[in-house]
């Protein structure tokens, strides 16, 4: 097994490389996708922003909603996992035999797409928050709560990531299953914090926020980084981020090995 | 000149059969469609009431006001993704028919090139976008328990039309950018900035109103009609729009023109 491991690595390595290389020659094509993803987030930053004027809502004043908003596009677009969709589509289409026909798991596969394609809109969109962020002067983080920030934000990539994939292999059993990624989406968009921080989420959808995983997909992160959190919430937070991802995780690999051996292999 | 005018209306229905035999042919794109259009009214919906549970009013913009704005952005994105939506897109991309050539065939039928473009393939299922839209204004209406005059009334279908045209100017210009850069999805772009219109104007900072105004006047196309709905509408701004839309028109059939002529047919 561990001398496995090196090997198939490598192979990842080798993936991600080849990956990132293909995937730079379309990379205006990628701009336009990391573009149409930032706007609703920035939607939101203007209009709380307006909304606040020289006043605080709910503890959030005007400078706070804007690093909350430039933290939550960043965040937004490092949780993204555009690979979900795809994966629906390679179970679908056949393409799936060649990738199981190849000695490593298909899972690298889709990593090596998500960290390829990481990268690239990364390179968009870090020099534009950075602009914005001049244009718009954010209350700086405190450095305690950036140490924290980091790895909820890992934990939410993977939450994320693992969510959308077990709903993406839902593909096994129906072919229009990826309809519930567009019902994923705009769950997010509501209760992980993209229209209004969950703080101010009105009674029902704040609790429903609070115990559901999509708020640990993309706002627990950003709540931790402008300090809306104390200890003992960032510890439930962690908890139930951790809680979320063993579920994703356990049912990924239940639904994994269940549907390969009901994988038909049409097309190709 | 009547002749003409009989000659082109006829073709609509032509349009219209082809295109609703296309979609019957995918009967199951009906649920997601109204899982979509479910979602889009939800998630709008939903997003103002987060946003005025917060505050009673921005810049004079209260819930219903807002809502209605919100019933004018569905209304005109349905009737946008009804007809010369799904015409227009059919051009742009690498499968477009600009990039593969496909346009030859569109350029040798004995019709006006332009109109050909604009009307040619419909799409049923956005109507589905169209009953949300329209119950909203119903309901924001009735919320504000305004007596329309038929003043207002007049004012409010005047604005609407010129929403309609100011949208259909901006995509038809976008489409022709597409004969400079067939690989870039400018309408994609486009779609990213036309999600702002879902706010009132009133609703964004200073520099950013002045962006959707003037440079890409998204923001008069709902904040406009709703204005003229709710009764505040200046009739200098209703005659400037309605002037703008028009010159819009004007110079996006050139700048169309001008694109047809650089059309070269190299395809595969």
């Amino acid at each position: 097994m561990s001398a496995l491991l090196p090997a198939s690595t490598r192979g990842a390595l080798s993936l991600v490389r080849h990956t990132w290389t293909s995937w730079l020659q379309y990379r205006g094509f990628f701009f336009l996708l990391a573009f149409g993803w930032m706007v609703p987030p920035l939607i939101y930053l203007f209009v709380w922003t307006t909304a606040a004027g020289g006043e605080t809502i709910g503890g959030f004043s005007r400078s706070t909603f804007v690093t909350y908003y430039l933290a939550l596009i960043v965040a937004n677009q490092i949780t993204y996992s555009q690979t979900n969709w795809t994966v629906g589509d390679v179970i679908r289409s056949g393409g799936l035999n060649e990738l199981l026909l190849r000695p490593i798991a298909p899972l690298y596969d889709t990593v090596a797409g998500e960290i390829a394609g990481k990268v690239v809109y990364l390179i968009f969109v870090i020099p534009v928050t950075a602009l914005l962020a001049l244009l718009l002067r954010p209350a700086l983080p405190a450095t305690g709560d950036l140490l924290l920030f980091l790895p909820a934000l890992l934990l939410a990539w993977l939450l994320r990531f693992f969510w959308g994939y077990w709903l993406a292999l839902l593909a096994f059993w129906a072919t229009r299953a990826d309809a519930l990624l567009s019902l994923q989406d705009a769950l997010v968009f509501l209760l992980a914090g993209q229209v209004a921080p969950v703080a101010l989420l009105p009674g029902a959808l704040q609790s429903a926020a609070t115990w559901l995983p999509f708020r640990y997909m993309v706002g627990f992160p950003v709540e931790i980084l402008t300090g809306r959190l104390d200890a003992a919430a960032i510890r439930t937070g962690f908890a139930l981020q951790a809680g979320w991802l063993a579920v994703a995780l356990a049912l990924s690999a239940l639904l994994w090995r269940r549907g390969l051996r009901r994988y038909a292999a049409v097309g190709g | 000149m009547s002749l003409s005018v009989r000659f082109y209306l006829g073709l609509l229905p032509a349009f219209i059969r082809a295109s609703i035999q296309e979609a019957v042919a995918y009967r199951a794109n009906f649920w997601i469609s109204l899982l979509h259009a479910s979602l889009n009214f939800a998630t709008g919906v939903l997003g103002l009431v987060v946003l005025f549970g917060q505050v009673e009013q921005i810049r004079g913009w209260d819930l219903p006001a807002a809502l209605a704005l919100l019933g004018i952005f569905l209304t005109l994105g349905s009737l946008r993704g009804l007809v010369f939506g799904p015409s227009l897109d059919s051009l742009a991309g690498l499968e477009g028919d600009v990039w593969s050539g496909r346009l030859d065939y569109t350029l040798l039928r004995p019709v006006w090139t332009q109109y050909l473009v604009s009307v040619r393939r419909w799409q049923p299922l956005a109507l589905l976008d169209l009953i949300p839209g329209i119950a909203l204004i119903a309901v924001a209406f009735w919320q504000l328990r305004l007596e329309l005059s038929a003043a207002d009334a007049f004012a409010f279908l005047v604005a609407l039309g010129a929403a309609l045209l100011i949208l259909y100017a901006l995509l038809l210009a976008a489409t022709a950018l597409i004969f400079w850069a067939p690989g870039v999805l400018f309408t994609w772009i486009f779609d990213s900035i036309f999600q702002m219109a879902r706010y009132p104007l009133g609703l964004y900072p200073g520099w950013v109103r002045l962006l959707l105004t003037w440079v890409v006047p998204v923001g008069l196309i709902t904040t406009v009609p709703a204005e003229a709905l709710t009764g505040r509408l200046d009739g200098r701004l209703l005659l400037a729009t309605v002037a703008l839309a028009l010159l819009l028109t004007l110079a996006a059939s050139i700048l169309f023109r001008r694109a047809l002529a650089r059309y070269e047919s190299v395809g595969q």
